[in-house]
């Protein structure tokens, strides 16, 4: 008998392809991508040279959108380089969000994730939440389903590897081409702007997404990523990016905007407003002036 | 030193050339080519998003108290390097090197590291000895 109920445990296994219940893999804790591990002052510490040889980033751009690509980087590289020289970069507007595919490849936001049987849900610091159906429903059907910048997401487990596919993506700013999807990798700069972002693709609406995440040793996630995107890419483009369980911290914490007009023009140059003080169960004291300028309660 | 990235929610600003943006605001206005260092007392540790704040009072040249405002990354970030928010308190003395504001009128600056009562704090490889203050 209980030889007979261990096979049919292994048949159930096997047929759903899903690991055992008491075989989900544990990736319980925080995850962050190695290489972007934030530093006190804001940083981190991974050079931009780095970021395109440890992320692999040559995506087989076709000629015509490798052209463009190399306006915007020409563009990128102007701006940075007048940032050295001690030009104050342009205002940008509030954007909280990252997006897929930024938040497995290049954010800094520490992350949980959570799989169970039917789904697995990864949550970012930022608040953003990747849902991958793996109850073996299909995509969303074409007449239900718009762009998201996390888009739509399926899996299914090959053993202890999750496999995601995800169509269904846009960027989550609006820019001069918000119909496409740009891919951009950044790292340390040498200079006084002190990174460096270069637009590297520009992916179409119909981009597709595979990911293989597993578990590589006892601290360490990969996913191995490829994109298919046949409007602007010549063929599939692979990546990979490891992620480390996160140190010091047992519990999420989160990210917001709050306090996102604190950065007024004071005597032709950006300044700050440091935010009001405030203890629990009191309210903040009224009041948010620039730097130097504070008329909060001493 | 490893070169630096400033970005924790930073001041993205080529994104906006490239059609997207990823950050909350900009750290253009610290002059990220020079390291002042400032000593004072701590008057309070302003633990919020986006981004924490030390607010410390630095005597000047004459001798009175002024007001700084340090800016550092978010909470999120700084737990993960092992900062609390209880990590320092009002009274506490403190030395810290910051990336000054480029509008020296106004007196404010970017974290970099320092050292509080109880040591040295968790922030980036030390620099250069800075201008003192």
């Amino acid at each position: 008998m209980a030889r007979r109920l261990a096979l049919a445990a292994i048949l159930l296994c096997c047929a759903t392809n899903l690991p055992a219940q008491n075989r989900m893999p544990d990736w319980s804790g925080q995850w962050e991508i190695v290489g972007v591990t934030p530093t006190a002052d804001g940083g981190v510490q991974e050079s931009f040279d780095q970021v395109l040889k440890e992320m692999q980033w040559s995506p087989p751009n076709k000629p015509e959108v490798q052209a463009k690509l190399d306006q915007i980087a020409a563009a990128e590289r102007k701006s940075f380089e007048a940032q050295d020289q001690g030009a104050e970069p342009p205002a940008n507007g509030p954007t909280c969000t990252w997006g897929f595919p930024a938040v497995m490849l290049d954010s800094p936001l520490m992350f949980e994730i959570l799989p169970t049987r039917e789904e697995t849900v990864l949550i970012f610091s930022g608040r953003e939440v990747r849902h991958v159906y793996t109850d073996g429903r299909e995509h969303t059907p074409k007449d239900e389903l718009w762009a998201t910048p996390w888009g739509d997401s399926i899996g299914h487990w090959e053993g202890d590897t999750l496999v995601i596919d995800t169509i269904a993506v846009k960027a989550p700013a609006r820019g001069a081409a918000p119909e496409l999807l740009p891919i951009i990798a950044f790292g340390g700069g040498g200079g006084a702007a002190r990174f460096r972002m270069i637009t590297v693709a520009n992916l179409s609406s119909e981009a597709h997404f595979v990911e293989r995440i597993r578990m590589v040793d006892k601290g360490h996630l990969e996913d191995q990523m490829t994109i298919i995107d046949p409007a602007n890419l010549t063929e599939p483009w692979h990546l990979s990016r490891t992620y480390e369980r996160v140190q010091h911290v047992n519990r999420m914490v989160y990210e917001d905007c709050e306090g996102e007009d604190r950065n007024p023009i004071v005597n032709g140059h950006y300044t700050i407003v440091p935010p009001p003080s405030h203890t629990f169960g009191s309210p903040p004291a009224p009041t948010n002036a620039p730097a130097g300028q504070s008329t909060a309660p001493n | 030193m490893n070169r630096v990235l400033k970005f924790g929610f930073v001041a993205i600003a080529a994104m906006v050339a490239a059609g997207s943006a990823l950050a909350h605001h900009s750290f253009a206005m610290f002059d990220q080519s020079k390291t002042v260092t400032i000593q004072g007392t701590v008057k309070d540790f302003r633990w919020t998003n986006p981004h924490v704040f030390i607010q410390v009072m630095v005597k000047n040249d004459q001798g009175v108290d002024e007001e700084w405002s340090i800016e550092m990354t978010s909470p999120e970030h700084l737990v993960r390097t092992g900062w609390k928010p209880g990590t320092l308190k009002p009274g506490d003395k403190i030395t810290l090197n910051i990336h000054p504001l480029r509008d020296g009128n106004i007196k404010g600056g970017q974290y970099l590291n320092g050292t509080g009562p109880d040591g040295p704090l968790i922030g980036a490889p030390q620099p250069s000895p800075g201008e003192g203050k």
